[in-house]
């Protein structure tokens, strides 16, 4: 029952560690503590621990809260999100097996306590500002609903507190501000578009430019902020 | 030995001869004895001197001589004669100076050739004038005086007065001669002066005009005070002066005051405005358009009376509104500052586009102005316009163009448009084919093919349909189908072209129900594709009725009404039975119809069994049975302006009429109702939409990338012919067609656009 040769065959093409594992089946088999070079077998196997017999290559929710169970994180934590990132994963919540190899191997972790020990790493990738707007980016379609375009308000608002609650202090403002408006939803344009702002506009609004292109919900934001502040006099 | 040179140097006494000679030449000529002399020995002692190089001696010389005369002998004279005929001994004196230094000039014209020339002095006869500026003209009591006396004399003469204005002309000159090659004696010296008494003078005399408290007044003293000081620089000070003095009058009193003419009441421009006084107007054009601004002054005060009254005109409340007067006298306020704008002012560009920019102002504060035009434009088409040649209406129609050029919201126009035309091409109201076509061709002149194109198929759909209609009826004749005694009319509309209306059903009568079968079958078989939809709104049917009871006035036995089955001889008598023919709509037929088989009727059975909509049913009651007595083919009960689902409805058989043919009118509002109106809105919004992504979408497949507010500008550009969108709702469509994956933002720049093909 050689796992790895199935798996492979599955995807028809060989990935690059296919020839490493291998040469891993001759040297280790089971041991965790010292640090081994990936072995692609190993990985699936410990996939496998979280997928179930009736869905063999994917792993739903339980699994995966299983899983953060085993890493010892919270499924809100962020580390996760940038493992998903790192995976590509498609929907959250559900990891593929092609996903988690493809994340797993670029991490070179086959093993909870390799994994652990990335987690740093995994969270350091957020201070990088090109690194970080790639996945906040991809957070948007990763949360959304797939037969839906846009990302409801609810998700919107738990994920941009995720990613920016530490970072951008009129967060919370913005959430009043969607509360009382009529926006039920968010779309791809205008998340990116709330990356943007909160790198380049300052808290007192001052250079905010009415003609930078903002999509209109931001600019009802600056104009409802404002008056808020009691800066504005249109009512 | 030593070799001289030929002598060229003379003794000093010879010169000194022939200086004596010469001065006491000169000295005669100044006092009038040059009768004896002899210019050749003259000019050869002269010649002489110069060429011995002496020439310096002579000309120092010359000027002693003539300042002494000038000083003690002609300075004196004229300062006797200040209280004297002053000007008259100046003038002499200046016209003898003039004489002598010419004849002293011709004298020594060698050392003007020479010795002026190589050392870079005034010639002879300019070193004359400047010895008689300094030593006469300018020497302090004379200067004064003669300033104070041709101040005087203009003076008095604006005065009305009589003035010596020979000397003052001849006065004048000598000092612009004084000048040399300036006029700057004349102008230091006179004009400066007279220039700043002058706009003293006429500070005063604008106080003096605007006392008088009429524009018209005002601008008539103006116009005379310019052309009094025109003359007076013209003919006798001098003509350079001229446009210095209009100038001086221009300020004082027109400039520092053109606002108070203008704004003054009862007698400036509203008033002028007001009583159609083109005459003052275009006086006071001609005056203002003098000075600069003052054309932009005038303007901008015709500018406010016209929106003035343009928005009294345009916001007529709801209930007082009535479209044709809205737009009769809009276009009658158009034609009154045409006038003005021809008349007045001379078809100055300035005013011309002041006008046409008031008039998109105020027309497009009414938002139904769009609505009013087309129905204005509609009652001109229609059959029955009274009192009005082909001409006229050409005309008319012609100018109801120029109003609609001004209309911003024209899409809204042309949705109505398209309901009235609809209307009246279907109840064959048009006054003509070749009118509506004409007004088409005027509306794509401005508009463009896309406006007209489907109005160009509503006519064809109509000719389609006539066509139609013969064959049907050479199918029925040879094919021997009953259409079960309805005479049958089909016009076929194409979804596309018309209006569209909400397809409300409802139940039709059997007859019509039945031959509208035939057709169908008939209609499908040659176009197996398509769909046919009723559309009972628009449609309408003459019915054949017979009233049985008394006339009118009589009291009333019901009995029953025929339908169109039964035949039953006419009599003539009075109590006989009526035939008429009623024209009616579609819905009024299903209602009438039922009267067949019933005595009375209550609004609600009414309802359940024709299916019509509550709206157009109460519509469709209110005509039959609320409106003249002529029209009142039904009997509502009770009696009363309000129909309840009680109210009990009958054929009121002591109907009568002059008229074998009996048209019911429809208790139409002119216009829409509010709910209808809100309805056309919203759909106008919804084409906006639609409009405004296409030109989007236009402009970035056709330049791949645009900065944002360029995009903007061009889609309001590209639109502006139709309605003007906002940046704001622009944006927004934007933000649409990137969700939709039209358009993305440049990674570079978030203000770029790409176009995502």
């Amino acid at each position: 029952m050689d796992l790895g040769e199935d798996v492979s065959s599955l995807f028809g093409k060989r990935s690059k560690t296919s020839s490493n594992s291998t040469v891993n089946r001759s040297r280790t088999k089971g041991a965790e503590e010292a640090p081994t070079i990936f072995n692609q077998k190993k990985c699936i196997a410990w996939f496998r621990q979280y997928s179930t017999p009736s869905s063999p290559d994917t792993i739903g929710p339980e699994g995966v809260e299983m899983f953060c169970r085993d890493l010892n994180v919270e499924p809100e934590n962020i580390a996760l999100l940038v493992l998903s990132w790192k995976m590509g994963a498609k929907q959250m919540g559900y990891f593929t097996l092609q996903e988690w190899l493809l994340g797993l191997t670029d991490l070179q972790c086959d093993s909870l306590a390799k994994l652990q020990a990335k987690l740093n790493y995994l969270h350091s990738l957020l201070l990088d500002s090109s690194h970080f707007k790639s996945i906040y980016r991809y957070a948007f379609d990763f949360s959304r609903d797939k037969d839906q375009r846009s990302l409801d308000i609810e998700t919107a608002k738990a994920m941009l507190g995720l990613l920016l609650g530490r970072q951008w202090s009129l967060l919370n403002s913005f959430f009043q501000f969607l509360d009382q408006s009529r926006y039920r939803v968010l779309n791809k344009d205008q998340w990116c578009n709330v990356l943007e702002f909160s790198r380049a506009v300052d808290v007192d609004l001052k250079n905010y430019d009415v003609d930078g292109a903002w999509p209109v919900m931001l600019d009802e934001f600056v104009e409802w902020l404002k008056v808020n502040r009691g800066e504005s006099n249109i009512q | 030995m030593r070799i001289r040179a030929f002598p060229m140097t003379m003794d000093e006494r010879y010169v000194e001869n022939i200086w004596s000679l010469l001065k006491n030449a000169i000295q005669e000529i100044q006092k009038k004895n040059n009768s004896g002399l002899s210019f050749e020995e003259l000019y050869r002692n002269a010649y002489t001197m110069v060429l011995h190089k002496h020439g310096e001696r002579l000309y120092n010389g010359l000027r002693e001589v003539v300042t002494h005369h000038l000083e003690s002998k002609v300075r004196q004279d004229v300062l006797a004669s200040l209280n004297n005929n002053f000007l008259q001994i100046l003038n002499q004196a200046w016209n003898d100076h003039q004489t002598s230094m010419v004849m002293i000039r011709d004298i020594l014209m060698y050392m003007d050739r020479v010795y002026v020339q190589q050392n870079n002095v005034d010639n002879v006869y300019n070193l004359g004038l400047i010895i008689f500026r300094d030593q006469v003209v300018r020497y302090g009591g004379i200067r004064d005086h003669l300033r104070h006396i041709l101040l005087e004399m203009v003076v008095r003469e604006r005065k009305g007065e009589v003035a010596d204005k020979l000397s003052v002309r001849a006065a004048c000159q000598m000092l612009m001669v004084l000048g040399i090659d300036s006029r700057a004696v004349y102008e230091e010296d006179f004009e400066r002066p007279f220039l700043s008494q002058s706009a003293e003078f006429y500070r005063s005399e604008s106080q003096r005009f605007l006392g008088e408290n009429s524009a018209s007044v005002y601008i008539k003293k103006v116009e005379a005070r310019i052309n009094e000081e025109s003359e007076r620089a013209k003919h006798y000070l001098d003509e350079s002066t001229e446009q210095r003095i209009v100038a001086v009058v221009e300020e004082e009193l027109i400039q520092k005051h053109m606002k108070t003419i203008v704004e003054m009441e009862n007698s400036g421009v509203v008033h002028m405005l007001k009583c159609q006084k083109t005459d003052d107007l275009h006086c006071m054009y001609k005056l203002l358009g003098r000075v600069a601004d003052g054309l932009r002054t005038m303007a901008s005060c015709v500018s406010a009376h016209l929106r003035e009254e343009g928005k009294a005109l345009v916001n007529v409340d709801e209930s007082g509104a009535n479209a044709l007067n809205f737009v009769q006298s809009l276009l009658d306020l158009k034609d009154r500052y045409d006038t003005f704008l021809g008349k007045s002012f001379v078809n100055d560009p300035i005013f011309k586009k002041m006008i046409s920019s008031d008039f998109e102002y105020f027309l497009n504060l009414n938002l139904k102005s769009p609505e009013y035009l087309s129905l204005f434009i509609d009652d001109k088409l229609k059959k029955g316009v009274k009192g009005m040649t082909e001409q006229d209406i050409e005309l008319v129609l012609d100018k109801t163009m120029v109003l609609f050029r001004f209309l911003q919201e024209k899409d809204i126009f042309e949705r109505y448009y398209k309901q009235h035309l609809a209307k009246r091409l279907l109840l064959n109201k048009s006054v003509s084919d070749d009118s509506e076509k004409n007004m088409i061709s005027k509306l794509k002149t401005e508009c463009g093919c896309q406006f007209t194109s489907k109005l160009e198929g509503m006519f064809k759909d109509m000719s389609i349909s006539n066509m139609l209609m013969e064959d049907f009826k050479n199918h029925i004749q040879t094919s021997g189908t009953s259409l079960y005694g309805v005479d049958l009319s089909v016009r076929v509309l194409t979804t596309g072209f018309w209006p569209t209306q909400s397809s409300a059903t409802c139940t039709l009568p059997l007859a019509p129900r039945n031959a509208f079968e035939v057709f169908r079958r008939f209609y499908l078989a040659k176009h197996s594709g398509r769909q046919l939809t009723l559309q009972p709104a628009l449609g309408s049917a003459d019915l054949s009725a017979i009233f049985y009871g008394p006339r009118r006035e009589e009291s009333e036995t019901k009995e029953k009404a025929d339908g169109p089955s039964s035949s039953t001889p006419t009599s003539a008598s009075a109590n006989g039975p009526r035939k008429h023919i009623i024209s009616v709509s579609t819905y009024q037929m299903c209602i009438l119809m039922l009267f067949n088989t019933r005595d009375r009727l209550t609004y609600e059975d009414i309802m359940n069994e024709t299916d019509v909509p509550k709206k157009d049913l109460d519509r469709a009651l209110q005509s039959l049975a609320m409106g003249k007595p002529t029209q009142r083919v039904l009997v509502k009960s009770p009696k009363g302006k309000d129909i309840l689902p009680s109210s009990i409805f009958a054929v009121n058989d002591s109907f009568t009429s002059k008229l074998h043919r009996v048209k019911i009118q429809t208790v139409a509002a002119k216009g829409e109702s509010e709910p209808e109106r809100k309805e056309t809105r919203s759909k106008v919004d919804e084409d906006r939409k639609h409009e405004i992504e296409a030109a989007i979408v236009r402009i970035m497949k056709a330049r791949k990338t645009m900065q944002h507010n360029l995009l903007v500008s061009e889609v309001t550009e590209q639109l502006k012919s139709r309605f003007l969108p906002s940046p704001v709702i622009i944006k927004k469509r934007i933000e649409g067609l990137i969700e939709r994956e039209y358009l993305a933002r440049t990674p570079e720049d978030r203000k770029v656009y790409t176009y995502v093909a």
